[in-house]
C-alpha cells in the first residue's frame, strides 16, 4: 500500500508543530522519520495514527483519500502505531495478548483458548519465530515483545506500521531481532515508518530517510545516498561534533573507591576507583548489573557485600539522603519514572535536592532557591518560559538539564550519571556532554553508565565493561574504540 | 504543548473557563459560592430589620462551622495523607482511643487517674492534654511504621488500626458513663462575644499553619514530592519512609486535638458512636476539596472549602426540608460528582 500525506498543517494554539508537511511512504519500504525531540515526528504520527486530527491537508493511501478521526478508523485502514511504551499486558499469554479487544468466542460465549493459540502458533511459524505462544509476555525479553506486537499488528492486517523509537530499550543483539524481523516485514510488502535517534540503526536498516525541523520538512531521500554527519547535519541545522574528547585531565584525590562489592544477584566483586576531575564510563549490555550497581552505591539499593570508601574513608551506604550528605549525586536512568516529578513545577524539580537545606525559621526560602536555580538554568541553557510551568511542559532535553540542575545546586563532589542523554535529541545532546566534561575540569568525579559506545567515546577518559555482573576489563585510549568495547560487553 | 499561563485578548467567559479547568481550588470555591447563595436564599427573608437577619444568618453560620470543626481539623490531616498517596481509615477510632487516655486522666470521678493521686484542675487538665497527644501520635507512628516500613497498603494497615483502637478503647473502658470536671469544658465552651466559636478558631488557626507547612516547609513539600513520585523522591535524596511516617503521626495528632475539643465541649464520650464515620467525612471533604486520591495533588485550602461544601450542602437539605435520611445521598452525589469533574480536567 502507498501512504501520501500531503499539506499536513497543524497547530496547537499559537503553536504551528506542523507547516505543511509532505510525506511519502512506498509498498514494502523502511522510511527512517528523523527530527529533533520537538520537530513534530511525533505529531505527524498521530495524525497518520488517527489519534490527533490535522487542521489542513489530505492522506491518501493507493491513490485513495482517507481521514481517520480515532486510531481504530487508522487501524482497519491498515496503518499500525507501535508505541515506545509496548501496549502488551504482561500478566496474560502471547496468544491473548494477540487477540487482545478481538478475541475468538466459542458458540457459548467463552474464549476460544485452541483456536487463538493455533492461529497465533501458524502466523509465527509462517515467520519462522520461535516464540510458543503460550508464554507468558513477562517472560520475554524486551526484543520479544516488540515482536509479538509486531505480530499482533500483521495479525490485524497492517501494511503500513509506524514504530517510536522501538530500540531504546533494547540491547544490541535484541537489535538484530528487531531489524531481522522488520526486513522479514520488507518481504512481505510491509512498510515500516521507523522513529529513532539512532543514526547508525538508520542506516543499517532503513531504504528512506526523511528529516523534520521546527514543522518542516527539511530533507529526504535514499539511505544510501547519504551519511551520518549529512543527516545529523540536517536535524541540528549545524555541524554536529563527534568523536573522542581531548581535554586534559587533572587527576585529583580519591573520591570512591569500591571494593568487592557484592550484590547477589545484580553485581559482584566489583572494585574500582574514581578520582576528582575524571569522568569514568561504565558501559555493557542492558543487564550487566552497572545501574544496579551504582543505585547501590547511592544507598537507594539496601544491603550489599564489600566495601565503600568515600573520600577515603569506609562508609556503609543505607540511604539515599546519607549519599547526599556525602556529596553524591545521582541522575537515574528513565527520566520520566525516576527522574521528574510530574505534579511539580520547574522550579521544584529543580530545587528538590537542596530546598531541605535552604530553610530559614523552618520554612523554605524561595527567593534564595529561584536565585539557585536560575544561575543552574543560565549555566546549562535550560530553554523553558517560567519556573512556574509544569515540568512536562519541556522537551525532553530541557527536562533532563532540569534534573540535572537539581544536582548541580548540591555541588556534589562526585556525579554518578545514568544514561543521561536518554530520550535527549542530537543537539541538547551536545549541549549536555559540553556540561559533563566542564564538571570533569571542575574537579568533579563523574561516572558515565551508558551502553552506546560513542557516548563513552565521546565522554569518558576511561571505561570499564561490565558483563552479567562482574567487570570484564578496563579501556582508555587506543583500547576504548567500538569494537574492542563490544567483544569486552559479548562476554567474547 | 506547553500551557500557556498568559492569553491576551480573552473574555471574561473565556477566563472564568480557563481557571475552572486549570486551578481545581477555583471551581472548589465556586461551588461553595453557589452553596451559599442558595442557601441564604433558603433562609429567607422574612425579617423586621436587616440586623435581626443578619444575626439569624450568623448564628446559622456558627452553628454549621461548630459542628463540622472536628470532623474539619481531622480532615486537614487526612489531606496530608491523601496527598502523600495513601489513607488514613483510623482516624475515627483512634478519636475514641485517644479521648478514652483523656477520660482516665481528667476525669473527676474516682476512676480519674489523676484525680486518686491528688492532682486536679489545670495542672491535671495540662497532663491529660498532653498525654492525648501523645497517644494520638503514637497511634498514628503504628499506622505510619506499618505503611512506610513495612510496606503495608494504606488501606489495610489504617483498617487494621482502624478495627483495634475501637474495640480495644471498648473493652476497657466498658460504658462507663463518665464525665470530665466542668471547668475542663472552657476548653471548647468559653464563650467569644456572647457564641462558643472556639472550635472554630481552633479550626482556624490549624488549618492556616497546615497550609503554611504544606506551601513552606520542606516537610510540606516532600508529601506532594513522594505522592507524585515516590522513586524520584527517594532518588533525589528525601527519607521518604520518615516523611511518610511523619504524615501518619500528623493525622493522629490532629485526631487528638480533634477528641480534646469533643471532649471539652460534650462533657463526655460516647466510645461505641464517637467519631463513627469521621474517616468518611474527613476522606469526602478531602477529596470535595480538590485531592487526587493518587496523591501528589491537593491542598489544604481546598480541604477546608471542601469541608464547607459538603457542610453547607447538609444545612441547604436542611432548610428546604429534605428527610434525613435522604441527605446522607446527596453527600455521596456531591463526592461522585467532584471527582468525575476532577478527571475530566485530568482528562483535557
Amino acid at each position: 500500500m502507498n501512504l501520501s500525506m500531503k499539506g499536513i498543517v497543524k497547530s496547537f494554539g499559537a503553536n504551528d508543530v506542523l507547516k505543511s508537511v509532505d510525506f511519502n511512504l512506498n509498498e514494502g519500504e523502511i522510511c527512517a522519520l528523523l527530527g529533533e525531540n520537538g520537530a513534530g515526528k511525533s505529531t505527524l504520527m498521530n495524525i497518520l495514527g488517527g489519534v490527533l486530527s490535522a487542521d489542513k491537508g489530505t492522506i491518501e493511501l493507493d491513490g485513495k483519500p482517507v481521514s481517520f478521526a480515532n486510531p481504530a478508523q487508522s487501524l482497519s485502514a491498515g496503518i499500525a502505531f507501535i508505541h515506545q511504551e509496548l501496549n502488551l499486558i504482561n500478566d496474560l499469554p502471547v496468544y491473548e495478548n494477540m487477540f487482545i479487544g478481538r478475541e475468538i468466542k466459542k458458540r457459548s460465549g467463552f474464549l476460544d483458548h485452541k483456536a487463538m493459540y493455533q492461529k497465533t502458533k501458524e502466523l509465527f511459524d509462517s515467520m519462522g519465530l520461535e516464540i510458543d505462544p503460550g508464554t507468558m509476555v513477562s517472560s520475554l525479553d524486551a526484543s520479544f515483545k516488540q515482536i509479538v506486537e509486531i505480530s499482533r499488528a500483521l495479525m490485524m492486517n497492517a501494511s503500513i506500521i509506524i514504530m517510536d523509537e522501538p530500540t531504546t530499550s533494547l540491547t544490541d543483539p535484541e537489535i538484530e531481532r528487531v531489524f531481522d524481523m522488520l526486513r522479514m516485514l520488507k518481504q512481505q510488502k510491509v512498510a515500516v515508518i521507523f522513529i529513532s535517534h539512532k543514526l547508525r540503526e538508520v542506516m543499517e536498516i532503513c531504504d528512506r530517510y526523511t528529516v523534520l525541523r521546527d514543522g518542516v520538512l527539511v530533507a529526504d531521500g535514499y539511505v544510501k545516498d547519504t551519511s551520518i554527519p549529512e543527516i545529523a547535519r540536517h536535524m541540528v541545522g549545524h555541524e554536529v561534533k563527534t568523536g573522542t574528547s581531548s581535554r586534559e585531565v587533572h587527576l585529583g584525590d580519591e573520591v570512591l573507591r569500591l571494593e568487592n562489592l557484592t550484590q547477589e544477584p545484580y553485581f559482584r566483586n566489583v572494585s574500582l576507583k574514581v578520582h576528582a576531575g575524571e569522568v569514568l564510563g561504565i558501559t555493557g549490555l542492558l543487564g550487566d548489573g552497572r545501574s544496579e550497581l551504582f543505585r547501590t552505591v547511592f544507598g537507594a539499593e539496601g544491603k550489599y557485600q564489600g566495601k565503600i570508601y568515600v573520600n577515603g574513608k569506609p562508609v556503609t551506604m543505607t540511604s539515599t539522603q546519607q549519599a547526599l550528605g556525602l556529596g553524591i549525586g545521582y541522575l537515574p536512568r528513565n527520566r520520566k519514572e525516576n527522574g521528574i516529578i510530574k505534579d511539580m513545577d520547574i522550579l521544584e524539580n529543580g530545587s528538590i535536592v537542596t530546598m531541605p537545606k535552604t530553610t530559614k525559621f523552618g520554612l523554605i526560602r524561595a527567593g534564595e532557591l529561584l536565585k539557585q536555580f536560575r544561575t543552574q538554568r543560565k549555566n546549562l541553557q535550560i530553554k523553558m518560559e517560567n519556573e512556574t510551568d509544569s515540568i512536562t511542559s519541556l522537551s525532553g532535553g530541557n527536562q533532563q538539564k532540569v534534573v540535572l540542575a537539581k544536582w548541580l545546586s548540591a555541588n556534589p563532589k562526585l556525579l554518578i550519571l545514568d544514561n543521561p542523554t536518554q530520550g535527549v535529541d542530537v543537539g541538547a545532546k551536545e549541549e549536555i556532554y559540553d556540561i559533563i566534561l566542564r564538571l570533569a575540569d571542575e574537579g568533579v568525579a563523574i561516572v558515565v553508565l551508558c551502553s552506546e559506545a560513542q557516548e563513552i567515546i565521546r565522554l569518558c577518559d576511561r571505561a570499564l565493561v561490565m558483563y552479567h555482573g562482574t567487570v570484564r576489563a578496563e579501556v582508555s585510549g587506543e583500547s576504548m574504540n567500538e569494537h574492542e568495547m563490544m567483544r569486552l560487553a559479548t562476554g567474547g | 504543548m506547553t500551557q500557556r499561563t498568559n492569553v491576551p485578548n480573552e473574555t471574561f467567559m473565556q477566563k472564568a473557563i480557563r481557571l475552572w479547568k486549570s486551578k481545581p481550588i477555583f471551581s472548589t470555591a465556586c461551588v461553595l459560592v453557589l452553596m451559599v447563595i442558595l442557601q441564604t436564599l433558603a433562609l429567607g427573608f422574612e425579617f423586621e430589620t436587616f440586623g435581626e437577619w443578619f444575626s439569624f444568618w450568623g448564628r446559622n453560620w456558627i452553628n454549621i462551622l461548630r459542628n463540622n470543626a472536628n470532623v474539619g481539623i481531622v480532615a486537614l490531616g487526612m489531606t496530608f495523607v491523601i496527598i502523600s498517596g495513601g489513607i488514613d481509615l483510623a482516624v475515627g477510632s483512634t478519636l475514641v482511643a485517644v479521648g478514652a487516655v483523656l477520660m482516665v486522666f481528667v476525669n473527676q470521678y474516682p476512676t480519674g487517674l489523676l484525680t486518686a493521686a491528688g492532682i486536679t484542675g489545670v495542672p491535671a487538665f495540662a497532663i491529660g492534654i498532653l498525654a492525648c497527644m501523645l497517644m494520638g501520635c503514637a497511634l498514628g507512628g503504628i499506622s505510619g511504621f506499618l505503611v512506610s516500613k513495612q510496606k503495608l497498603p494504606a488501606f489495610i494497615a489504617t483498617l487494621g488500626m482502624m478495627k483495634i483502637c475501637r474495640s480495644v478503647t471498648q473493652q476497657l473502658m466498658q460504658t462507663q458513663g463518665v464525665k470530665v470536671p466542668p471547668a475542663f469544658l472552657s476548653i471548647s465552651n468559653f464563650k467569644i462575644g456572647g457564641q462558643v466559636i472556639l472550635p472554630i478558631i481552633y479550626w482556624l488557626i490549624i488549618a492556616v499553619i497546615l497550609h503554611i507547612v504544606s506551601k513552606k516547609t520542606p516537610f510540606g513539600r516532600q508529601v506532594f514530592a513522594i505522592g507524585s513520585n515516590e522513586r524520584t523522591a527517594r532518588l533525589s535524596g528525601i527519607n521518604v519512609e520518615k516523611v511518610k511516617w511523619l504524615v501518619y503521626v500528623l493525622s493522629g495528632f490532629l485526631v487528638s486535638i480533634a477528641a480534646i475539643i469533643q471532649v471539652a465541649r460534650i462533657g463526655s464520650m460516647d466510645y461505641a458512636n464517637a467519631g463513627s464515620g469521621y474517616e468518611m467525612d474527613a476522606i469526602a471533604a478531602v477529596v470535595v476539596g480538590g485531592t487526587s486520591m493518587s496523591g501528589g495533588r491537593g491542598s489544604i485550602l481546598g480541604t477546608v472549602l471542601g469541608m464547607l461544601i459538603i457542610a453547607v450542602m447538609n444545612n441547604l437539605l436542611n432548610l428546604m426540608g429534605v428527610p434525613p435520611f435522604l441527605r446522607e445521598a446527596f453527600k455521596g452525589f456531591i463526592v461522585v460528582a467532584a471527582v468525575l469533574l476532577q478527571k475530566k480536567e485530568s482528562d483535557s
